[in-house]
């Protein structure tokens, strides 16, 4: 089972040689989707924040890239850099306020900062096109395609679990947990909790700003929908659905949730419908998400090979 | 004034949330939802004919109460002791069901009905002409805030809501049956949410999409007022009335960001809101 994730790196890799071209659509959607749900677990999973403002960086990667690119005519991969830092920046603000709170009151503070910004991309029609949003962005050459799209996403999200998982296994990661357990002790040993969590939450903003930076790409556009907060609810979705408690459950999570929109809007039009059900289903009866599933289905099959050995 | 009148239907909706939220320690993502089903229920029950609105206002009131208890009983009662994000998770469900149930039901344009009798002449405040029912939804919100405050600090049955925000355990010790206190409190929540969009039927028009704004209304007002009380959720709902009207006119096109900078400011000063107790034991 170790050799799973480059088992799955191999086949995504073939897999977009293998597919229809709405399909290829599809699975972008989700690899983009799967980068902002680790990103989002990320900092969920090691510091037991629940944030409900993550769109607002997702939302700030891609606007960031879509201005540059419509109003000062860079090109798309130029605009990555100042994408990924006036995200961080959107992070370092909204987390230099909001790490200091905890529980719901932290929820419901990223809450009401991702709504102020999406309130000001949704009226300021002189800067941001308002509700109109900002359409006809499309990057030049190889990545305007596909295929190229597909490479970069997905390299994209390779680095994102790269970064996180080495970032969870250094000492700063297991501070944070220290800090997410038990943080009068960590107090107590004088560590500064307050640096640590913030720069998670920032690492955490500046990963979903690249995925807003690749989804810019995919609807080549940009709306005030990307900042609004259902789309906050979507990675918290995408991540609990796979399993929030494993490292790649949110990649699980946003796999079943995208191709499973793909099938049902396909049939009909009651995505949303279809969606509430499974949910409902899923918190009553899977408590552990999907990946809990196949891990339930692991640990059985580990015993009874136990069994047999004995 | 017509702010007044649109702050008293986002007050019946935010006094629900708040109740629900202190007494189980909930927050409902899909409170916006039952909002937007009060106001659907009016509408089927009255055809968009305004005759007997106060009769079928009851009758709405009623069956969200209905609504509420039983999806309290169904639904909410697995995950009430299960982590936060369990129970978003599963009210952010019910809202998306509510909402494609109602697409379904009524279709996705827009519904409306024309001020009740009686109430459909002006009256004359400081000079200027407003519809009667502004000041009726006024009065109507205003009696509400009342009989709430009577009801949770004047009767036994107030007092048990009041003791379960504090201590549950300390309840159930003493033989009350909390289970069932949810299930009151839920379903009173609820029937003010379903009370709220109904008597914003003639003001606003409905749509599918009300849900979702309205449940982010809710959280500002009760977020500033402070979870869990009558008298917040009332003053949260004056304030952010205010502010937007305040904002309209010196930034016409931002005012609803004054709105959020308003719950953010509170937010980071006292997070638990104008007139909510801070927590005694901080964790």
């Amino acid at each position: 089972m170790k050799q799973l994730p480059t088992f799955v790196f191999v086949v995504l890799l073939v897999l977009p040689w293998l597919l229809p071209a709405y399909a290829v659509q599809v699975a972008i959607q989700a690899l983009v989707l799967a980068g902002f749900a680790m990103s989002f677990n990320f900092l969920f999973q090691n510091t037991g924040l629940l944030s409900f403002g993550h769109a607002a960086f997702f939302g700030a990667g891609a606007y960031t890239a879509a201005l540059l690119m419509s109003k000062a005519g860079w090109g798309y991969l130029a605009a990555l850099p100042v994408a990924l830092a006036a995200s961080a920046l959107v992070a370092l603000v909204i987390g230099f306020l909001s790490v200091r709170l905890t529980k719901i009151y932290f929820t419901m503070l990223t809450l009401a900062f991702a709504q102020m910004l999406w309130a000001v991309a949704h009226r300021w029609y002189n800067f941001t096109g308002g509700d109109n949003g900002i359409t006809g962005v499309r990057p030049a050459g190889i990545l305007g395609t596909a295929h190229g799209l597909y490479y970069l996403s997905l390299a994209c999200l390779v680095a994102v679990s790269l970064v996180l998982s080495l970032v969870s296994r250094s000492p700063a990661g297991y501070t944070l947990r220290a800090v997410r357990d038990n943080p009068a002790r960590v107090a107590a040993i004088g560590v500064s909790s307050f640096e640590y969590v913030l720069a998670a939450f920032v690492l955490s903003g500046m990963l979903s700003g690249l995925s807003g930076f690749l989804q810019l790409a995919w609807q080549r556009s940009a709306f005030p929908d990307l900042l609004f907060w259902t789309t906050s609810a979507q990675v918290i979705i995408a991540s609990i659905l796979g399993g929030s408690g494993r490292f790649y459950g949110p990649v699980v999570g946003a796999a079943v949730l995208v191709s499973a929109q793909a099938v049902v809007q396909s049939h009909t039009q009651y995505w949303p419908l279809a969606l509430g059900l499974v949910l409902l289903a899923l918190v009553l009866f899977f408590p552990a998400g999907v990946a809990g599933l196949f891990s339930r289905a692991e640990r059985r099959r580990e015993e009874e090979s136990e069994r047999a050995a004995a | 004034m017509t702010g007044l009148a649109s702050a008293s239907s986002l007050f019946l909706l935010a006094a629900g949330l708040s109740l629900i939220f202190g007494a189980l320690g909930i927050v409902n993502f899909a409170h916006g939802s039952f909002y937007m089903l009060g106001a659907y229920l009016l509408f089927w029950m009255t055809r968009g004919d305004a005759g007997s609105f106060w009769h079928y206002l009851l009758l709405a009131v009623a069956a969200s109460v209905v609504i509420g208890a039983v999806v309290e009983r169904i639904f909410l009662r697995p995950v009430l002791r299960r982590p936060e994000h369990f129970q978003i998770l599963l009210t952010y469900a019910l809202l998306l069901i509510i909402a494609d149930v109602c697409r379904i039901a009524f279709g996705s344009d827009y519904k409306s009905i024309s001020m009740p009798p009686g109430f459909s002449g002006p009256v004359f405040v400081l000079g200027t002409a407003f519809p009667a029912y502004y000041a009726g939804l006024v009065g109507l919100a205003a009696s509400a805030a009342i009989l709430l405050w009577l009801l949770l600090h004047r009767t036994r049955y107030g007092l048990l809501v009041r003791a379960v925000t504090q201590d549950r355990e300390m309840l159930e010790a003493l033989g009350v049956n909390v289970p069932a206190l949810f299930t009151v409190v839920f379903a009173v929540g609820i029937g003010l949410a379903g009370f709220g969009g109904a008597v914003s039927l003639p003001l606003q028009s409905t749509s599918t999409d009300v849900a979702v704004d309205a449940v982010i209304s809710a959280f500002i007002v009760v977020v500033v007022g402070g979870l869990g009380s009558i008298w917040g959720a009332l003053l949260g709902a004056f304030l952010i009335g205010e502010v937007q009207a305040f904002g309209a006119l010196v930034l016409p096109e931002f005012s609803i960001v004054f709105v959020y900078l308003l719950m953010a400011l509170v937010l980071l000063f006292r997070p638990w809101g104008l007139l909510g107790r801070a927590p005694a034991v901080r964790t």
